[in-house]
């Protein structure tokens, strides 16, 4: 041991003290070298996160216009109110739940169980409290008494409002809150945890046009989350306009028309659909009982959705695509095109109805009257039952007419659009039934009877069709054979106001000679010159064609305690340029109303036929 | 207390010989902390003086009192620092009397009263009082050099002590009780005490402890709790931590930069110019930074320690040991601090955190260091 010359220096100490020094200084500098140089990055990420926030700019939802650019769905200015946890002291979170309860008139619960649950998941981004855009006054409620509301942000927003609410929303749709299973799919793409998102109708089936993209603000924040600065920005991109084909004016003259059916309780419920034949483009498209869809835009409540719920008649079904009815006697042109098309009759096929009534197998089997003896044109425009039970099946009125079967009748009935959807460009859109034996088989295990033959004849028994279905066979009829696929979209232009570009139509051309198809437009005018829906002083040659379906209850009241008849009538026409009967029709249009009330007797007049006349008239005579 | 070699000192005057023997690498590594210490005061108020409209109104400051430090270093350096072991139970009352003063006047910040108001200069006693007392216990273990193996010796040199330690921990101010503490150790590690003695004394405290935390503030406690995890409660009481980690591990290798890092300017980061000082200059000059910091105050340590070895007498090694305690217990308590290493305390970091109390007391320290290296035997050949 190393000896110094003054005995008071305790040498080996103060090795000891400098060993100290060492370890103190290599603990320090190896937790640094952890810190800084292992974890760095990481923390640097945390320090990042501490002071730059990216807040979403929601972008303004497009507009929706008719064809002619008015207005039909647009945005009014409300307010959001949401809640930023790491903003909010956890002491004053119950006091705040409470205020922003009875404020917003929500439990303070569930204001508080919300909070909790964006703590955990993300402090930093605000959750809305609000339920429902809330008006200014409450907004400056909150804002004014800050102190009272930590951590509390008022953002504007915006509430869709549809002009015509009820006149619209079974096309139309809605925009609501986007669920939590929608949202773990869409956030990709942008979407937020509090988004609106088109619920149903053009809102929904559009969403990708009317959205927008939304844009975003980079914000520095200090430790009291102040905003100190904006770091970057990208600006929203307002949604495209979405131009429908749509006329508002004559969407108003059939709401008009089918709404006061109802008031004068002719019907109950109604539906009006009327396209463009030539490229499939629909015009107006009415569903009546509907509902406010402004109820959904500003926030329904459980009641009023209770209600709309609980109704008979269906209200938030668009009745145009959504339900299926049994077609009636329109459905005698499909039975007629396919035994014209088969070759199994033609024009000059004359069937002697001698009686109105007869009896295979122990069903009798009826028509409204005697006829006596009927060509096609004669057939069709008087809507005998007879004469199409012998073209479909063959009957004892004509023995040497076969007919074509049921198995035809449903080739050519798909081949109209029958049985499948349409493809129009709604949500939810039913595609009715087309039967034939194998499908009677496979449904019912029974084997088809010559019975069903005669009821798929007139368009009663099994067939369903939807009222878009009907509008678009004839159509195709009427256009000479081709088949569109019906659609409301016209246009879509961006903010700057250039065109989108958007799906092509399909289209279909039937396997009809043009013979046929104009034999039918034929015997359609002669429905109206001669026949079965005469139209006293009609201006514009008008071609349809009646139908009576008979289904559902007939006895009993419906939510509106009006009398449920189970009686329904549908017309179904197009308007040829002139009165030749040629390819050109620029409209056709079906009216459908149900549970008639006062059409009990077989002679009375069908509704629609009166109406189809004065809509049509008022429209084009205006037009011209 | 009695005075060994009461006439040595009024005989003493400055010589050339004595300035020859400054320790020169003491002199220029004060001269460098204290540079970087205004480079750091200026990096981390950065965001400050954008409010005050005088941007290097805390710069300033702290050059006025580096200026004022370093002032009284040469001023104690002048003088024998055996005057100080002549005046030691002067000194001692003189501790005491300042360290009531500040809880009778002292003003609050921080819910501790930790500062004296005196013509609008806030001061620290207290900061003061840990070199006086450096100089009290060297004194007094200097003299009794021949009973240190007594307990006794031991027992009076507590005495001594706890009256200091119960004003500062009144105030309250937990961490400079500590460093009181850590003093007393050390001096008397260095004045020959018996190991065991040192070991028992530890071990009463550490078998104490619940009796301590039961005496501990609520803050105090929470703060404790918040070392163990600081996750427990992210926005109160572990929230400094946190912030703190963030700061230092986001700096990386190289730091963000000076006054270019976030956590302090925006406020993430408390008392980021004193206590929580460490944090900003790790999180501006990074890794490099801190391990330059390490190495001045390494070889801070050794000048003094070599100040202490080459010291004439006891009292001069001893005061020399306490130095170096101080220094070197306060770096291991802000610095572990500030990378979660030890709990929360308000410490001061020696010459980077702003603040002339402690900086003139730590010059004054160094200025009886280079006394007690100027009045060393000279090296023989």
């Amino acid at each position: 041991m190393r000896q110094d010359s003054r005995g008071f220096i305790p040498v080996r100490r103060f090795i000891a003290f400098g060993i100290a020094i060492f370890l103190v200084f290599s603990t320090l500098t190896v937790r640094l070298y952890d810190l800084e140089i292992l974890r760095g990055d990481y923390y640097h990420v945390l320090s990042e996160q501490n002071r730059i926030v990216r807040l979403p700019v929601p972008a303004e939802r497009g507009g929706i216009v008719d064809r002619t650019g008015y207005v039909l769905a647009r945005n009014i200015p409300g307010f959001a109110i949401s809640v930023i946890p790491v903003d909010l002291p956890r002491t004053r979170e119950e006091e705040l739940s409470q205020r922003l309860g009875s404020l917003l008139t929500l439990p303070s619960d569930s204001v508080d169980e919300t909070i909790r649950a964006q703590r955990i998941r993300n402090p930093y981004e605000p959750v809305r409290i609000s339920k429902t855009p809330v008006p200014r006054e409450i907004a400056l409620a909150v804002t004014e008494r800050a102190e009272l509301f930590p951590g509390v942000r008022v953002d504007p927003e915006s509430i869709r409002f549809y002009v015509d609410g009820t006149l619209y929303a079974p096309v139309m749709g809605y925009t609501g809150p986007i669920t939590e299973q929608e949202f773990e799919k869409l956030k990709q793409s942008g979407y937020l945890g509090n988004d609106d998102i088109g619920r149903t109708g053009i809102e929904s089936i559009y969403e990708q046009y009317l959205r927008g993209t939304y844009g975003w603000r980079e914000i520095e924040r200090d430790a009291a989350l102040r905003e100190i600065k904006t770091l970057a920005l990208q600006r929203a991109t307002v949604g495209d306009t979405v131009s429908l084909t749509i006329d508002d004016r004559l969407q108003k003259l059939l709401d008009a028309e089918l709404r006061k059916g109802v008031d004068d309780d002719k019907f109950t419920q109604a539906v009006g659909v009327a396209m463009n034949p030539q490229n499939g483009e629909i015009l107006a498209m009415v569903s009546i009982p509907g509902y406010d869809n402004n109820m959904f835009a500003r926030g329904i409540t459980t009641a009023e959705l209770a209600a709309l719920n609980g109704d008979d008649r269906h209200p938030l079904v668009n009745k145009a695509i959504g339900d299926r009815y049994p077609a009636g006697s329109t459905f005698k042109m499909v039975t007629g095109l396919s035994a014209l098309s088969e070759g199994t009759a033609t024009r000059e096929t004359v069937v002697n109805v001698s009686a109105s009534s007869f009896s295979v197998s122990g069903t009798t089997f009826y028509d409204w009257r005697q006829h006596g003896s009927l060509d096609f044109v004669h057939g069709f425009a008087h809507s005998s039952d007879i004469y199409f039970y012998t073209l479909a099946g063959g009957t004892q009125f004509a023995p040497n007419v076969h007919g074509v079967g049921p198995d035809a009748i449903a080739k050519y009935a798909r081949m109209l659009g029958f049985g499948s959807p349409t493809g129009i460009d709604l949500p939810n859109e039913d595609g009715g039934i087309m039967p034939d034996p194998q499908w009677k088989l496979a449904t019912f295990d029974e084997p088809w009877t010559i019975g069903n033959t005669y009821q798929e004849a007139i368009g009663q028994g099994f067939v369903a069709v939807t009222p878009l279905q009907l509008l678009n066979a004839y159509a195709a009829v009427a256009n000479g054979g081709t088949l569109w696929q019906p659609h409301l979209l016209k246009q879509v232009t961006d903010a700057a106001g250039k065109n989108v570009p958007i799906p092509e139509w399909t289209s279909q051309k039937l396997a009809m000679t043009q013979d046929n198809l104009r034999l039918i437009r034929e015997s359609a005018r002669r429905v109206v010159t001669i026949g079965h829906a005469y139209m006293p002083n009609l201006k514009i040659p008008i071609a349809g064609k009646t139908g009576t379906a008979e289904f559902g209850a007939s006895t009993g009241k419906d939510s509106a305690g009006r009398n449920k008849l189970g009686f329904h009538n549908w017309f179904v026409s197009f308007v040829p340029q002139a009165d030749n009967t040629d390819p050109t029709a620029q409209i056709a249009m079906v009216i459908f109303t149900y549970d008639s009330s006062k059409s009990l007797c077989e002679l009375c007049l069908n509704p629609a036929v009166g109406m189809t006349q004065r809509i049509l008239e008022r429209y084009l005579g205006a037009n011209k | 207390m009695s005075l060994r070699r009461p006439a040595t000192p009024l005989h003493d005057r400055p010589a050339p010989r004595r300035w020859i023997q400054i320790d020169p690498i003491l002199l220029i590594v004060t001269l460098l902390l204290i540079g970087y210490g205004l480079v750091m005061t200026y990096s981390t108020t950065a965001e400050t003086r954008t409010f005050t409209g005088d941007p290097m109104q805390f710069v300033v400051r702290g050059a006025i009192w580096a200026a004022v430090g370093l002032a009284a270093m040469a001023a104690v350096a002048l003088f024998d620092y055996a005057w100080l072991g002549a005046f030691a139970p002067l000194l001692y009352v003189f501790t005491l009397g300042l360290l009531s003063v500040v809880l009778a006047i002292g003003t609050s910040s921080l819910g501790a009263q930790r500062s004296v108001n005196l013509g609008g200069l806030s001061f620290q006693f207290s900061e003061v009082a840990k070199v006086l007392m450096i100089i009290v216990l060297a004194k007094f273990f200097a003299d009794r050099r021949a009973s240190i193996g007594s307990p006794l010796t031991m027992l009076l040199g507590l005495v001594l002590l706890a009256p200091a330690v119960f004003l500062v921990y009144r105030q309250p101010d937990l961490g400079t009780s500590l460093v009181f503490i850590a003093i007393f150790f050390g001096i008397a590690f260095l004045a020959g005490a018996r190991i065991w003695q040192l070991v028992a004394l530890v071990a009463i405290a550490a078998a104490s402890f619940p009796i301590v935390w039961s005496l501990l503030k609520d803050y105090q406690r929470a703060r404790l709790s918040a070392f163990l995890n600081p996750y427990a409660d992210p926005q109160g009481a572990g929230w400094n931590i946190i912030q703190s980690l963030i700061a230092v591990g986001s700096g990386g290798a190289t730091g963000k930069g000076l006054t270019a890092g976030t956590q302090s300017p925006l406020g993430y980061l408390p008392i980021a110019e004193s206590d929580f000082v460490f944090s900003g200059l790790a999180e501006d000059l990074g890794f490099a930074g801190a391990v330059i910091l390490f190495a001045l105050y390494i070889v801070l340590l050794v000048a003094a320690l070599r100040v202490a070895f080459r010291a004439k007498d006891p009292f001069g090694m001893l005061i020399g040991a306490g130095v170096a305690t101080m220094l070197l217990c306060q770096i291991m308590v802000n610095v572990g601090m500030a990378i979660s290493l030890m709990p929360v305390t308000g410490i001061p970091l020696p010459f980077i955190s702003h603040g002339g109390s402690s900086l003139v007391s730590i010059c004054f320290a160094l200025g009886v260091l280079q006394s007690i290296s100027m009045r060393r035997e000279p090296e023989g050949p």
